[in-house]
């Protein structure tokens, strides 16, 4: 089922073309059609380093909210019981690989990939280390106060992908699902194109247990279908007529083609068999989990199947768990192992492995990456409320997939899991190498006018 | 009494039916025998008594076996819900629009504890509440005093003069009692490690619990009187989720010993556990209808949903 997001919009004037169709990549910015022309241009496509490397997509799991590294990736079973709660470490598949008991089915696959112990950040606030997270660097996050930090905000790893491929109407290469992330009720930046643009913002999806599969990012006006919107491609037109003023320059170019690949998307039938679930099998989609972040993940694999270079799976859009009103994100204060035990670590491990599990049986793990990581970790002592706070000096992330060598624990953490031991290494690492696998090295960052950033971790590829 | 109309309605009715209506009455009597011996459960027969599939947890049963009330997370919410015994006639518990879960029937069925929750800024703040059964007349029964505190979980005792639960006031998870007005605390464990989710024994001496204090999850049970900690169960996974059988000769609880998590009933001194559920999902949260039906949420379908083991060995 697909189901597109409607909203009322209209003026004594008639229907204008932004109200029938808004983009959901300006609504997040807050901008304005006049806002998105005036935005930095981009520039063509670098296409050099493609081809070269054996990954040909990503999907990233944005773990939002902070896993606690303790409880996951990275146990201290010798800890101080104030440290190393309540559960207990398993062997994996990968002799001297241990992790949590909670993750059962990526202990059976811990052959397939590579964990990372010793991340940190610059950051404990969710604000702050999420854009750090998804764009490498800190510059224009939004802290938890409201304080933007100076520069301005860097493309989203996704981004990158779409600036060095080069913009194609109805293909998009960076697609998120998810709603605009947030901490409390402040949004936070770093998910679309920062500096190089907006044409390169994610085109969002989402999934709903209830609705399906949603496009909340476009919304029609009221009583608008789909198939509606595709016969009144006259009007569509005829108001485009209108706009000739804008269409006489190049940056208004490029916003058509923004809304051409949104309508395409709207519209054409293979773009709507990509997002329909049903032509999956039952029992796949119970492999997955019949709850959001798995449909998700499924929804990304037939994406990347289809061609989406980069996917980006948001756990959900809230840091805040449903206890406090979120859409159940990673930020256990309090409740930590309940909520870990009942239903996060499961939750996570049978998405995360029906994933691997299917990328592979379909031939598609060795040239896909696949990422799980959150914005940092959470204190290593458990605090007087059975939870756990934040923690950016050490955390843990998963990385599979895409020419990545499995079985291995990259870095270490101290005998609590406080500080990095060996090997740390950074968010801008990780994408760096990323972005290596894909083929995106310094000459294809440079041409694209983008800074690399980080260093890529050898070991992992 | 004899007056009543009830008891005229059944001393005149088959005189007013005559015998023809008498032998149509009797068809249909048989049918509906009939009918409800088929839908009668057979040994070890499932029955599914939710379908939405959000997630759920804490299933509990009024004494008389009547409704189970329960805790669904859907969207941005965890409400506590309330069905009949067959699954229908859902109705709400309270119009609260906080956070609430984990209620339970007191023993006679008259009243009703559970969590209340806070949100943003007093994210932590659970508080316990009690009321009339049907959600109304709720006042707080065991509240945080001075700091932000958990206090939740609670379970009644069998006589109901009593209520243990779960805080995090003295700075860790521990256990306590209280009387049923919330007088009389009286903490039971005090060790750093993670103590939660107490059940009482039958005999109302005792409450059995799951602690973190052997390294994973075990249970153990402590004395309300001597404070005197017994471990109960040894196993290589997580043990948790306690729940005594009404005779009082069963305990259920959860375990992932075998991989994933399962419902076990062992002896009610935690000897002998067998697996109970024996599904490559998830099953969790058990609990006992009255009359000794096994009780639990599972993921085997579609989404979460609760469940009824019609008999268990």
């Amino acid at each position: 089922m697909l189901n597109v997001g409607k909203q009322r919009a209209r003026t004594c004037g008639g229907v204008s073309r932004r109200e029938l169709l808004r983009v959901g990549a300006l609504a997040p910015l807050g901008l304005t059609l006049a806002d998105l022309l005036r935005l930095p241009s981009a520039q063509g496509a670098d296409r050099s380093a493609a081809g070269k490397s054996p990954a040909r997509s990503v999907i990233f799991l944005w773990l939002w909210g902070g896993p606690s590294h303790l409880d996951t990736f990275d146990m201290k079973p010798k800890a101080p019981v104030e440290y190393r709660g309540p559960f207990a470490p398993v062997p994996t598949n990968v002799p001297g690989i241990e992790i949590c008991e909670l993750l059962p089915g990526l202990a059976r696959r811990a052959d397939k990939y590579a964990i990372i112990r010793s991340l940190n950040c610059a950051s404990n606030d969710h604000g702050v280390a999420g854009t750090i997270g998804l764009t490498g660097s800190d510059t224009g996050a939004i802290s938890l106060s409201g304080q933007v930090l100076p520069g301005q905000v860097k493309p989203a790893h996704g981004s990158i992908v779409s600036r060095v491929e080069g913009f194609e109407p109805g293909t998009p290469k960076f697609i998120t699902m998810g709603g605009r992330l947030h901490q409390g009720k402040r949004a936070i930046s770093g998910e679309g194109g920062g500096t190089v643009g907006s044409l390169h913002d994610p085109f969002r999806l989402d999934y709903d247990v209830e609705q399906g599969v949603k496009i909340p990012d476009i919304t029609l006006v009221d009583g608008q279908t789909p198939d509606g919107l595709s016969s009144r491609r006259a009007l569509l037109e005829s108001l485009d007529r209108l706009a000739a003023r804008f269409d006489r320059s190049a940056t208004a170019g490029r916003l058509d083609q923004f809304y051409a690949q949104a309508f395409s998307l709207l519209t054409s039938t293979q773009a709507r068999k990509m997002f329909d679930l049903d032509a999956e099998s039952d029992a796949l989609r119970r492999r997955y989990g019949r709850f959001r972040f798995g449909q998700c993940c499924l929804l990304a694999r037939r994406l990347v199947e289809a061609g989406a270079r980069f996917v980006q799976v948001n756990w959900s859009s809230h840091v805040e768990p449903v206890e406090d009103t979120g859409d159940g994100g990673w930020d256990m204060h309090d409740r930590n192992f309940q909520q870990m035990q009942d239903r996060h670590c499961w939750m996570l491990d049978q998405s995360l492995c029906a994933l691997l599990d299917d990328l592979s049986e379909r031939g598609l793990l060795g040239e896909t990456i696949v990422v799980a990581v959150g914005e940092f970790g959470r204190t290593p002592k458990i605090n007087d409320k059975a939870g756990r706070d934040h923690w950016q000096q050490c955390y843990s992330g998963l990385v599979a997939g895409g020419g990545i060598r499995g079985g291995q624990v990259i870095g270490s953490s101290d005998r609590r899991a406080e500080f990095p031991a060996s090997r740390a290494v950074t968010p801008a690492d990780l994408f760096r190498t990323v972005h290596d696998r894909m083929g995106i090295g310094t000459t294809s960052l440079t041409a694209s006018g983008i800074a690399p950033q980080g260093e890529v971790i050898e070991e992992l590829t | 009494m004899s007056g009543s109309p009830k008891r005229r309605h059944r001393r005149d009715g088959p005189r007013r039916i005559g015998r023809f209506g008498a032998s149509v009455a009797g068809i249909f009597v048989a049918a509906a025998l009939a009918v409800a011996a088929a839908q009668e459960p057979k040994t070890g027969e499932l029955v599914r008594l939710t379908r939405d599939g959000h997630f759920k947890q804490r299933p509990a049963w009024s004494p008389d076996g009547k409704q189970l009330v329960f805790a669904r997370h859907r969207g941005a919410t965890i409400f506590l819900f309330v069905v009949a015994a067959d699954g229908s006639s859902e109705r709400r518990l309270t119009n609260r629009t906080d956070p609430e879960y984990d209620a339970v029937f007191d023993p006679e069925g008259g009243a009703i504890a559970l969590a209340v929750d806070k949100t943003s800024p007093n994210q932590g703040d659970i508080d316990i509440h009690t009321g009339k059964s049907d959600g109304s007349d709720l006042k707080p029964l065991v509240v945080s005093e001075g700091k932000l505190s958990h206090e939740e979980w609670p379970a009644w005792s069998p006589d109901g003069k009593q209520l243990a639960f779960t805080s995090t006031r003295d700075g860790n998870q521990e256990l306590y009692v209280c009387r049923r007005d919330g007088s009389e605390r009286k903490r039971l464990t005090s060790d750093p490690a993670h103590d939660a989710h107490p059940c009482w024994s039958p005999d109302g001496k005792s409450v059995v619990f799951a602690t973190g204090r052997w390294g994973n999850l075990e249970l153990a049970s402590v004395e309300v009187e001597s404070l005197k900690i017994t471990r109960l169960t040894e196993s290589r996974g997580l043990d948790d989720y306690p729940a005594f059988s009404p005779d009082g000769k069963k305990l259920a609880f959860v375990s992932n010993r075998d991989g994933n998590l399962e419902i076990y009933v062992a002896d009610a001194d935690g000897a002998n556990p067998r697996n109970a559920t024996r599904h490559e999902a998830i099953d969790n949260f058990p609990a006992w209808t009255p009359d000794g039906r096994l009780t639990f949420v599972s993921n085997r379908d579609e989404g979460f949903d609760v469940y009824v083991k019609s008999k268990v060995d």
